[in-house]
């Protein structure tokens, strides 16, 4: 295994992936800049940056893929996201439409990709959000399906300091919210695909570097060699879960502590 | 789920198409016909069409000379109305494209015996001599067609003054100053340029009017109303000192003087030179159009670029949203997209352009290519030369599937397998994509992956040359970092490694070198010497060949890109298998394809504002783009699925037994259309469909009994009237309407008997005992009782309500086999051969291929057809029926309870039916099945008869068999090397260099000395014929001289 010598860098590929204009380059740029730029320079399929994240006993050198969202591109997707490790699949919490396109990324990554991948869902722009700590459920919220598992809620509310999951019903102040996707909402669907989830603002910075030193840490570097997707889909879906939990476990302390960039 | 559509409707460009490509000329296809406008603005038809039959296009055999210039070419001189096109016979030494509207004056010279000579006088007195060299009526004919043509120009010969002054080339020469003085002059423009802006940058309508004053008249203050780019305001890119701009508009100035400028530009060997050291910033918006063929769209429609914005004025749509979001991303470090006036101009480009072809819209790439171009034109240049961009140059680049860009990645990284073998297998080796490095440089034209200054350099020769550029540009990138490359492991060293090169591309290629000379080559220099001569086996041929080749590859890939994302994005996908979906996209797909399915309304059938307006493509809630489909294609659709929504008819003659589908009209099937339409839209998407067929195909008896009721009922209010009642037998009679027998249409009448009395009993008004469990006998009698009376009731009143529908059905041995069984297999997914359909219909190539294309088409299968038809019924064998479309259902493997079933009611047809019966039905083995069955009650086929008919039959499947493996014969054809594409691969390898490395390296001016004379002209005997002819007089007598010479004199 590569602990042992924690100096040397592991290179992990990582994609971009979501619906134009959602904030992808924005996220990439403050993650490796730690800038934030209204004008970020333009993606043609995809934008390329790397970036060191520092953990307790390897050093991660992320290869950024930061790929072009508009739909016409989306026939370029796979030539980016075959041989990634791990995969940010952007959504913007201000445009429900947003997250149906991430999920159908989820989905494709989840059937075209490494087996082994790493997917974050992340709900970018979390500054435009009036409260960023309150859920207001949005109008067209069906998909909290019963069958979404329960016995994590427990340790998914402690783990993830910034949302809690208030039972509340739908605040209808839309004048200063411009939220229009629940982190109930979009929590539930990631525990349900086993996907990290995050609610970040590449604007303020808050939760980006957090994203990526998670990813860092869920990387299964054992098994990095890449293997074929279509081998085992279904122990994929189950080892996800269980790296989900654990994630969710230890989130917020040692987010802290491994600071990245 | 927006599906590629287009891809099915894609042709190979014809040979006319393909010169007036090379020409630059635009063609019929890039203009839309009066039958589709795009968006409001009419775009006014090449010139000569107006109201008139289309002029000739005629070949000649000729040499050129123009006057002041010893070089004489021979080549081929086309007439393609409204341009007269010439290229020598090396191709690259003398080209030109002239409209015929500059011409004022063309007269046959009278020189020596048998030699045919034409004068061209342009419009600015450059004369251009042209000798054809084909026999001498083929000459004469040539010069009637060009008389017929210039004839039709008359109008836009008119429209030629105001035009001109658009051009900056004619401002250049329009001023005084002498050569000597040319750092003066260009001060000057500079100091003009900026207090001019300001007037001429938004409106081109201005230009044209002030258009009037005297053309070559001095270009005093005020006069400079040209087009002109951003960079005039903002400044050029780079340092115009280092760069020599001085020099090169010096050189360039000479050049017109001699060789016709902007419409008139000949190409003669100096253009080739002047063009690699790189355009001037000044001139290189107008040399863009004048070499890219735009200026003839921007001459034709002057007003095009105008409405557009006018009458789309604040309007949106999904591509001005996304145009919008990019505006600010568009090469932020210039400065004129960090002020309102330039992204302004960049908006309206962009946005026109989205109007002007809705289908295509915005691509992300196109906002860096226009403003890279916006730097140098003005916006309605842009403009036209973003539809030739779009349309000719780089096509399919920017579509919605992007098969373009996608198609010349495949091409290039082909090219590179073949021009860098050991760079393809190493990249091979270590998993990486070139395209992932090489994308982003055809998309944007290299625009965004170098510094302006060369991108822009790279645009000239790609507007001048062609798509190749590209190409050659690339794999010399490749070339160069070779070394460098071969130790590349992933994307992102390969990705580092290219970034880097392009970033010192501006630096010595040879730092180290002794030789100061040698010194000062840049990595840029090299790239284009390495480009233009290691890489100029790649031709336009080679391209085209290439493309041609791969083409179907990708599209087929692109098809089943988003078939597996079309399913994989439906939301419920019922009982049926991920297979079983596959094979519904693949019938949903191949009807909108279907020519059945009316006219191509994919293809361009917009109206303005709104690009989603086609007919089969809709925005749904969450405003993505959706293919539907509309009723007339679910006719297409459920005729590939359900036995009884098609006419098969199977014919038999002497030679061949063939079935022929149709699609079958009923409201029946409209029924199901409305039925499945979930959202009353009047289309169904996919989903719909996914869904509606997983309801009838998964049901069991009841389930079946329950949707065919709902589907007659229309109300829904769980009743039918007795008219519902007559149209759902309808229905019924329609399914069965080839079964074989009498036997369903006696069970139907015996249902519309039984659903009448059962009705009687249990209409509303009695609908107390409605869900009372009713005995059928007693209910028949009191039934019949009541009839008479209510019977004669209105019939849109509830009657029949579900329960007793049922009741009625299971009443009827056969109707409930057919609830149970027959109507739910009667559904069948079968797959298509639309795996892989562009490879299987991909047109074989070669001198034979191109036989069999011409031999294999449908209308002569239709015809071969018909004479077997023919002949078969002279021999007395020819047989037609009708596919039954239950039979096959009742096919044994797949229900072998139901045929046993019909027994009983068979047995109720006369011997003579069923004698009458098994002549009609003969193909089928379920038939057989039945016969074989059936002849225990009734024995009446003897067997004579029977072993005639199978005499019969053997014969036929023999000769059915001859015939196919004859057809299968012609079908097949193996490989022939002749075929083999990139035989041109070896041909251009041996060209002699013109120096061009030399000409890159040394200082502008030394450049054009040390080749002035090594030209490839002609020699001798023929040049002294030009020369002479230079001095003729025009013939006295057969002076062909317009009558529209005086009209355009300028």
């Amino acid at each position: 295994m590569a602990d042992e010598t924690p100096v040397k860098a592991v290179q992990v590929k990582l994609v971009l992936l979501g619906e134009a204009a959602v904030g992808k380059s924005s996220l990439v740029l403050r993650f490796c800049q730690g800038d934030f730029n209204e004008n970020t320079s333009p993606t043609i399929g995809a934008a390329f940056l790397t970036q060191k994240c520092r953990l307790e006993n390897r050093i991660v050198k992320f290869e950024i893929w930061d790929t072009a969202g508009q739909e016409r591109f989306h026939s370029l997707a796979p030539m980016y996201y075959r041989n990634a490790q791990a995969a940010v699949v952007v959504y913007d919490i201000t445009k429900a439409a947003s997250l149906e396109k991430a999920k159908a990324w989820v989905k494709e990554l989840q059937r075209q990709a490494n087996a082994n991948i790493v997917i974050a869902l992340v709900g970018n722009k979390l500054d435009l959000a009036s409260d960023s700590s309150s859920t207001s459920i949005s109008a067209p919220t069906a998909t909290e399906t019963p069958e979404t598992p329960t016995e994590d809620e427990g340790t998914a509310e402690d783990g993830d300091s910034v949302e809690e999951s208030t039972p509340t019903p739908p605040v209808n102040n839309e004048s200063d919210d411009a939220r229009q996707v629940s982190t109930a909402e979009a929590e539930a669907y990631a525990k349900e695909s086993g996907l990290l989830f995050f609610e970040a603002s590449a604007k303020t910075g808050h939760n980006v570097g957090e994203i990526f030193t998670e990813i860092a840490k869920t990387i299964p570097f054992d098994t990095i060699t890449p293997k074929p997707a279509a081998n085992q889909t279904g122990n994929r879906r189950s080892a996800g879960n269980t790296e989900n939990n654990n994630v969710n476990l230890g989130d917020g302390q040692q987010a802290k502590r491994s600071g990245c960039c | 789920m927006s599906l590629p559509l287009h891809l099915r409707s894609y042709r190979e460009k014809s040979k006319d198409e393909l010169t007036r490509d090379f020409y630059n000329v635009p063609t019929q296809s890039s203009l839309p016909g009066p039958s589709d406008p795009p968006s409001v603005v009419k775009l006014r038809e090449r010139p000569y069409k107006n109201g008139q039959e289309e002029l000739q296009s005629m070949d000649i055999n000729a040499v050129i000379s123009v006057e002041g210039k010893e070089e004489v070419y021979a080549g081929r001189l086309s007439l393609l109305p409204p341009y007269l096109c010439f290229i020598s016979l090396d191709r690259k030494s003398c080209r030109c494209t002239i409209p015929l509207y500059t011409i004022r004056r063309v007269e046959r010279l009278n020189s020596r015996a048998g030699v045919f000579a034409l004068s061209l006088a342009t419009w600015h007195g450059m004369r251009i001599i042209l000798q054809l060299t084909s026999l001498l009526p083929t000459a004469e004919h040539f010069a009637i067609l060009l008389r017929d043509a210039l004839k039709s120009q008359l109008s836009a010969m008119k429209q030629l003054k105001p035009f001109l002054p658009s051009l900056y080339s004619e401002f250049l020469l329009s001023s005084p100053v002498s050569t000597a003085t040319g750092q003066q002059q260009t001060n000057d423009l500079l100091l003009d340029a900026e207090s001019n802006d300001k007037a001429a940058s938004s409106s081109t309508a201005a230009a044209s009017h002030e258009g009037e004053g005297d053309l070559r008249g001095p270009g005093g203050e005020g006069k400079g109303i040209y087009q002109r780019g951003l960079g005039e305001q903002f400044g050029f890119p780079g340092d115009a000192r280092k760069m020599r701009e001085r020099s090169k508009m010096k050189l360039w100035r000479e050049y017109f003087m001699i060789h016709g400028r902007n419409l008139t530009l000949l190409r003669y060997p100096p253009f080739q030179r002047l063009l690699q050291v790189g355009l001037p910033s000044r001139l290189r918006g107008e040399l863009w159009e004048v070499m890219s063929g735009s200026v003839y769209l921007r001459f034709a429609n002057p007003e095009t670029y105008g409405l557009l914005l006018s009458q789309n004025a604040g309007k949106s749509s999904q591509s001005t949203d996304e145009i919008e979001k990019d505006l600010n991303r568009s090469l932020p470090e210039y400065k004129a997209y960090q002020s309102e006036e330039g992204l302004a101009r960049l908006r309206r480009v962009l946005v026109a352009y989205s109007f002007r072809n809705p289908e295509l819209g915005y691509c992300q790439a196109l906002n860096i290519v226009v403003a890279g171009l916006l730097i140098y034109m003005s916006e309605e240049q842009a403009f036209w030369l973003l539809e030739v961009l779009c349309d000719r140059i780089l096509p399919g680049y920017y579509s919605p599937s992007m098969e373009g860009t996608l198609l010349d990645q495949r091409v290039f990284e082909s090219l590179v397998h073949r021009c860098l073998p050991m760079i393809q297998e190493h990249f091979v080796s270590v998993d990486v994509q070139i395209s992932v490095a090489s994308l982003p440089w055809f998309l944007s034209l290299y625009i965004n992956s170098m510094p302006l200054i060369f991108a822009f350099r790279i645009v000239d020769c790609v507007l001048a040359m062609g798509v190749k550029v590209l190409f050659q540009i690339g794999l010399a990138v490749l070339k160069i970092n070779g070394e460098a490359l071969l130790e590349v492991t992933d994307d992102g060293m390969f990705i580092n490694l290219m970034r880097s090169y392009f970033a010192t591309i501006g630096d010595s290629a040879h730092p180290d070198h002794p030789d100061p000379r040698v010194r000062a080559i840049t990595n840029f220099q090299e790239l284009l010497v390495v480009a233009f001569r290691e890489f100029n086996v790649i031709t336009d041929d080679t391209i085209t060949a290439e493309r041609k080749r791969l083409r179907a590859i990708i599209s087929d890939e692109i098809e089943k890109f988003s078939k597996r994302a079309a399913v994989r994005n439906l939301k419920n996908i019922g009982k049926f298998s991920k297979e079983n979906i596959g094979i519904i996209y693949d019938h949903y797909f191949s009807a909108i394809c279907s020519p059945e399915a009316g006219p191509s309304t994919y293809t361009s059938n917009f109206s303005p504002g709104d690009q989603f307006d086609q007919p089969r493509i809709q925005v749904d809630a969450q405003g993505r783009v959706e293919t539907r489909i509309d009723h007339r294609t679910f006719r297409v659709f459920l005729s590939q699925i359900a036995t009884w929504a098609r006419e098969e008819t199977v014919t038999t003659n002497a030679f061949m037994q063939r079935t022929d589908r149709k699609v079958a009209d009923h409201e029946l099937i409209d029924r199901l259309f409305f039925a499945w339409d979930s959202q009353n839209q009047g289309t169904l998407s996919l989903q719909d469909v996914v869904l509606g067929l997983n309801r009838v195909m998964t049901a069991g008896l009841m389930e079946s009994i329950e949707w065919f009721f709902e589907l007659h009922d229309k109300d829904k209010d769980g009743f039918l009237t007795k008219d519902e009642v007559i149209q759902l037998s309808e229905s019924l009679l329609f399914i069965f309407r080839n079964e074989p027998g009498d036997i369903y249409l006696a069970a139907v009448s015996k249902f519309i008997l039984n659903a009448y009395e059962f009705g009687d009993a249990t209409a509303p008004e009695g609908s107390v005992d409605e869900k009372a469990p009713i005995d059928g006998d007693k209910e028949t009698a009191s039934g019949a009782r009541e009839r008479s009376n209510s019977s004669a009731g209105p019939h849109n009143l509830p009657y029949l309500n579900l329960a007793t529908f049922r009741m009625v059905v299971l009443a009827d041995e056969l109707l409930e086999n057919f609830f149970a069984n027959d109507l739910t297999a009667s559904f069948q997914l079968v797959q298509t051969e639309d795996e892989d359909y562009h490879q299987a219909h991909q047109k074989s190539e070669g001198l034979l291929g191109g036989l069999m294309n011409l031999v294999v088409t449908n209308e002569n299968k239709n015809r071969l057809n018909r004479l077997a038809d023919g002949f078969g019924s002279a021999l007395g064998r020819h047989a037609e029926w009708r596919k039954p479309a239950l039979s096959k259902a009742s096919d044994p493997s797949i229900t072998p309870s139901s045929s046993s079933d019909l027994r009983a009611r068979e047995s109720l047809l006369t011997p003579a039916q069923q004698a009458g019966q098994f002549q009609r039905q003969r193909s089928a083995s379920a038939v057989s099945n039945t016969s074989t069955k059936t002849t225990d009650t009734t024995g009446t086929v003897t067997p004579e008869e029977k072993r005639s008919l199978a005499d019969v039959e053997l014969r036929y499947r023999e000769e059915s068999q001859m015939v196919k493996a004859a057809q299968e014969a012609v079908m097949h054809r193996p490989n022939f090397a002749i075929d083999a594409i990139g035989d041109s691969d070896d041909e251009d390898g041996d060209e002699p260099e013109e120096g061009d490395d030399a000409g890159v390296m040394d200082e502008v001016e030394a450049f054009l000395k040390a080749h002035g004379a090594d030209d490839e002209g002609l020699k001798g005997e023929q040049k002294k014929v030009a020369e002479d002819l230079l001095k003729a007089e025009p013939m006295g007598a057969k002076k062909k001289e317009k009558e529209t010479a005086d009209l355009v004199d300028l």
